[in-house]
């Protein structure tokens, strides 16, 4: 077929799975970043209001927000490619996990749904959190008390890190000796370690609103 | 009626497996233009099933040192019981090694020798050599002098095929899967093709060839009771047979393994008696050691089938559903044991019976394994009666295995006869111009169309194909298994005639539209029950005994008038086959003691 | 354990009559000990429905014929006792390959397509000699090479993919398997360019999402994660270094 002929490349293909990759990566550890950095509020708020200093700082904010916001939309294309996106198809594939009932499978659904809440979930928060830049224990505070902004937030979480930890799992099948079992046992401690200690920070950022004085020093 | 577009091509091989590929790629090489006909896929070939090995003569491992084509020719004639052809089975014994080499050099992943020092289940000590590392390995197999069968772990016959396969791919020869064989096209003296349905659509479909080769395999599964995938119902041969003027060969030496698994009949392989598993029966004794003292279970395949079957007669065997079985205990020889060397034992044991061989007993009794007779060839293949008409593998009788095959020489033989009957197929349609009458064609479609029209309308009668079946299958596995005397033979016979006339009389119970399979079976039904024929009055007839063909009433060999070979031929009317004889060919190893694990005992 | 009368839901379908619609049909079938799905489609057939098409060859899990979806599991009926299932049995004919009718599917087109893209047999420049000793091979890879030789052509691990669900020309765990035997066999003389060429590309190697149902699916209990795994990473190296395009 001359169209395929004209715009063979499998180098192409090659390029577009490792930038997936890549991409894939680069968001794991942003991610896992970002918890960590939203966990220092275990530690005290002054931790947590150290957190954005630090980062406007080094520029890491100013660079870094846009940079993650491009990671994120080419991580979106990138992956994309793989998300059915014919009716006729979805229902194939839904059809098809229905029927074959095969964990992974499942798990890949729910990495296509996650991923797909994660694009609007994360547009909204980084909308929030940038249109009142700067971060804070009160703005954080009072945001969270707010109660649809906190089960956002625990969706956004628990959506987050299941779509990381099943993606690092899925590039560790593709490409590595591990044994599966195994990797996934791993990933799942991690994954559900880090939604854990996310669900705490938020309640502790909740139990600090109200109480004034508490930030922007 | 329509008539369906002839498709026309130089040689047509009916059947995929190890025997009709390799004829194929050898007429290909030569520069014909081959067309290879199966039922299914050529992967999902019979071949395949074949765990064992291939015998060829390498000498390449510390038991088989010293081995040459001599020996396996010797081991050959011997395990035939003198009813092979000697210069066949010369041909086959020197050409066998090559054939194993050029499948090495296709890609087979034979196992190697790996140098180094190794004791054997028997306590043994050998050594393998380092100038033979790397080179083919051989193992151990029943009824021959080395070690000199060489495999691929528990998948040999998967491997072979796989790898014939991919040189059929390489050379682009045309294959075409389901379809099924109806008859042979020909004119009494001249083969020229076959007519044939298609098992996709059920339409019936036209093939024109100067040359056609038929290896279909063996008719296993005309017994209730076989090892043979369930497609090998003899095909090639009724379809030969029919013909009237070609003759098929010692349809009554069929082979018989001791130990098929209960009631899926998969084949347990030796390996489980060769590594110390024992026969148990009903009060759990271990009874093999109480016939042959010296060899017990390990004596050779119709020896134990005999001594099982005799065992079973007397009272011993478990009853079950199935029918009367034995017990295979290998219990004592571990878990780790089991689970690794006998890996393949013990996956059989759980697929299809659940069961643990490490704990459990597993149920076993004798089925039919092997047919020996076949499409009577000369030693170039080619079929008696009909020019441009071969044949080649389980389905022919080229006569390399007498009146018993030894193991690891079916394979060896698809392989070794595919070299020689492609060549001389390429030879016939270099000296041959294709002529052919289309009225005669028409005749052929005309008959088939006929015969499938009759059984969708129901003109022929309402006898179900499925009971004749049955009762076919039981009367072949109750009447002309492994012990046969005059009385029962002589009512297996009868019962076979009367069924023969009554599927002459079947009809369909649905109707029979598209690829219907009811309507293949009973399209098949009367050439199946011909063969039964074949082997039951073959065997009538022959009172003498000879490797696995043992009579009760006869139980010596004698070579003084049955140094013969059955030439089984259908006449035009009646319904049973006429029976001629010609001598075999004796040319370097006159008649002997076979020498293997038969005790006096046995022969009486 | 206690025989129990099955319900057997049968997917029946033949597109080559007319006017013929996809639907569910029920069978009851009094269960025997030890049965197999195989004896048991042949009872249906010899007693209940003789139209009823089906696949089989060898019946002991060696020949690849019989594989079709059993509740919803790909999986070789031949080797399914029915005692490991409940008393109420789906069976449907495998996706993605060609229906020919009721449980029966065209997997022998399928791979001997995928065989032929693939080019799928030995290359090399060299001449057989009768006369000559064989190559001399390891036995450590001879049986490396057997492992991926093993598969069997059946069709479980395309037919439990959704890749292949979704896309008609992704070549499959299967495909990708039996490249990997010809990659590490010394006697093919194809370069990684060669290789990356075939299955360098979305259709191929890169199509993977890694959903491991063919992992879990293979009868034959083929590694095929760590083979599909050693086939990308080659085929990184291959695209990254070669002068493929």
């Amino acid at each position: 077929m001359l169209q395929r002929i004209l715009t063979h490349s499998n180098k192409t293909d090659l390029v577009i799975d490792l930038a997936e990759l890549i991409s894939g990566f680069l968001l794991v550890g942003f991610l896992w970043v970002h918890m960590f950095f939203v966990a220092s509020v275990l530690v005290g708020p002054q931790a947590f209001n150290q957190v954005p200093k630090f980062l406007e700082a080094y520029y890491l904010a100013q660079i870094g927000i846009p940079a993650v916001i491009v990671l994120i939309l080419a991580h979106m294309v990138l992956a994309g490619r793989r998300i059915p996106n014919r009716l006729q198809e979805m229902k194939m594939i839904w059809k098809h996990s229905r029927l074959l009932m095969h964990y992974d499978t499942w798990t890949w659904v729910f990495q296509v749904i996650t991923g797909v809440a994660i694009g609007i979930l994360a547009a909204a928060h980084i909308w929030t959190v940038v249109s009142r830049w700067t971060i804070n224990m009160s703005i954080s505070a009072e945001r969270v008390t707010q109660s649809p902004y906190f089960i956002f937030y625990i969706i956004l979480l628990i959506c987050g890190e299941y779509h990381v930890g099943i993606g690092l799992y899925r590039i560790g099948v593709k490409w590595g000796w591990f044994k599966r079992q195994k990797l996934s046992k791993v990933l799942d401690v991690i994954t559900l370690a880090i939604i854990a200690m996310g669900i705490v920070s938020l309640f502790v950022i909740k139990s600090h609103a109200g109480v004034t004085g508490g930030g922007g020093q | 009626m329509s008539v369906p577009n002839p498709y026309i091509t130089d040689v047509l091989v009916i059947g995929a497996g190890l025997a009709g590929e390799r004829t194929a790629i050898e007429a290909a090489s030569c520069g014909c233009d081959v067309t290879i006909l199966s039922i299914v896929p050529p992967r999902r070939s019979h071949s395949t099933g074949a765990q064992g090995g291939m015998q060829a003569s390498l000498g390449n491992t510390a038991m088989g040192r010293g081995d040459n084509t001599d020996i396996h020719f010797t081991d050959t004639v011997k395990g035939s019981d003198w009813g092979c052809d000697q210069d066949v089975a010369r041909l086959f014994a020197n050409l066998a090694p090559v054939a194993v080499r050029q499948l090495s050099y296709w890609g087979c992943p034979w196992n190697r020798v790996v140098a180094g020092r190794k004791t054997l289940p028997d306590g043994r000590e050998i050594e393998e050599l380092v100038e033979y590392e790397g080179l083919i390995m051989a193992r151990d197999f029943g009824g021959t002098a080395k070690w000199r069968t060489c495999y691929t772990a528990d998948g040999t016959g998967h491997t072979v095929q796989y790898t014939m396969d991919t040189v059929v791919l390489k050379m682009g020869i045309t294959v075409h899967d389901r379809v099924e064989t109806l008859s042979l096209i020909h004119d009494g003296e001249k083969c020229y093709g076959a007519i044939c349905r298609c098992l996709r659509t059920g339409k019936l479909m036209v093939y024109l060839a100067k040359v056609t080769v038929i290896a279909t395999g063996g008719y296993g599964r005309l017994y209730g009771a076989s090892t043979n995938a369930i497609i090998n119902e003899g095909t090639g041969m009724f379809i030969a047979l029919n013909t009237g003027i070609v003759p098929l060969g010692n349809m009554e030496a069929v082979q018989f393994h001791p130990t098929a698994i209960v009631p899926s009949w998969v084949l347990i392989t030796e390996g489980a008696r060769g590594d110390g598993g024992y026969l148990l029966d009903k009060d759990l004794h271990r009874f093999m050691p109480d016939y042959e003292p010296a060899k017990k279970e390990l004596a050779s395949r119709d020896v134990v089938s005999r001594r099982m079957m005799h065992h079973m007669r007397i009272g011993k065997g478990v009853d079950s559903k199935y029918g009367l079985h034995l017990w295979l205990d290998i219990r004592h020889l571990g878990r780790k044991h089991i689970y690794t060397n006998l890996r393949e034992i013990a996956k059989v044991c759980q697929d299809f019976n659940g069961i643990d061989p490490a704990k459990e007993l597993i149920p076993v009794r004798p089925t039919q394994h092997y047919s020996m007779g076949g499409v009577r060839t000369n030693i170039d293949g080619a079929a008696y009666g009909l020019n441009g008409l071969y044949a080649a593998g389980e389905a022919s009788c080229w006569d390399m295995h007498g009146f018993n095959r030894l193991g690891g020489n079916s394979l060896a033989e698809t392989t070794v006869m595919g070299m020689v009957v492609g060549r001389k197929a390429a030879e016939y349609v270099a000296g041959t111009t294709f002529i052919y009458k289309e009225s005669m064609v028409r005749d052929h479609i005309k008959r088939q169309q006929e015969r499938i029209n009759n059984l969708i309308a129901g003109r022929n009668g309402k006898e179900n194909i499925y009971k004749l079946k049955k009762i076919m299958e039981d009367a072949l596995l109750e009447k002309v298994f492994i012990f046969r005397n005059g009385k029962d033979l002589q009512e297996a016979v009868n019962t076979l005639r009367e069924v023969y006339q009554r599927s002459l009389k079947a009809g369909l119970m649905s109707d029979g539209q598209g690829a219907n399979p009811e309507l293949g079976a009973a399209l098949r039904l009367p050439g199946m029950l011909r063969l039964a024929l074949c082997i039951a009055y073959g065997a009538l007839q022959r009172t003498e005994s000879r490797g696995s063909h043992s009579r009760e009433d006869y139980p010596k060999r004698d070579d003084a008038n049955w140094l013969k070979r059955t030439l089984a031929y259908w006449p035009e009317e009646g319904d049973l086959p006429v029976l001629k004889y010609e001598p075999v060919k004796i040319t370097e190893l006159p008649p002997g003691e076979r020498g293997y694990g038969e005790t006096a005992a046995v022969k009486k | 354990m206690a025989l129990r009368t099955l319900k057997l839901e049968i997917f029946r379908y033949n597109p080559n009559v007319s006017g013929d619609k996809p639907q569910m049909q029920e069978y009851i079938l009094e269960e025997e000990p030890d049965m197999t799905l195989f004896m048991a489609l042949t009872r249906l057939r010899e007693e209940q429905d003789p139209s009823l098409i089906f696949d089989f060859s060898c019946r002991a899990a060696v020949c690849g014929s019989c594989a079709m979806l059993i509740n919803g599991r790909p999986k070789l009926a031949c080797k399914t006792m029915t005692k490991d299932l409940r008393k109420k049995i789906t069976l449907m004919p495998l996706p993605v390959f060609k229906l020919i009718g009721d449980l029966s599917v065209d997997t022998g087109s399928w791979f001997r397509a995928m065989n032929k893209r693939l080019e799928a047999w030995v290359h090399t420049n060299k001449e057989f000699d009768p006369d000559a000793q064989e190559g001399r091979m390891d036995n450590d890879l001879a049986l490396r090479i057997y492992e991926s030789e093993r598969c069997i052509e059946c069709g479980c691990c395309v037919a439990g993919c959704g890749t292949a669900i979704l896309r008609e020309e992704f070549i499959s765990s299967a495909g990708l398997n039996r490249l990997a035997r010809f990659f590490i066999d010394p006697r093919d003389e194809r370069s990684p360019d060669q290789y990356f060429e075939v299955i360098g590309n979305e259709y191929g190697t890169f199509g993977c999402v890694g959903l491991m149902a063919c992992d879990d699916l293979c009868p034959m209990e083929i590694p095929l994660q760590q083979q599909l795994a050693f086939v990308r990473r080659k085929m990184l190296v291959a695209g990254l270094t070669g002068s493929g395009r």
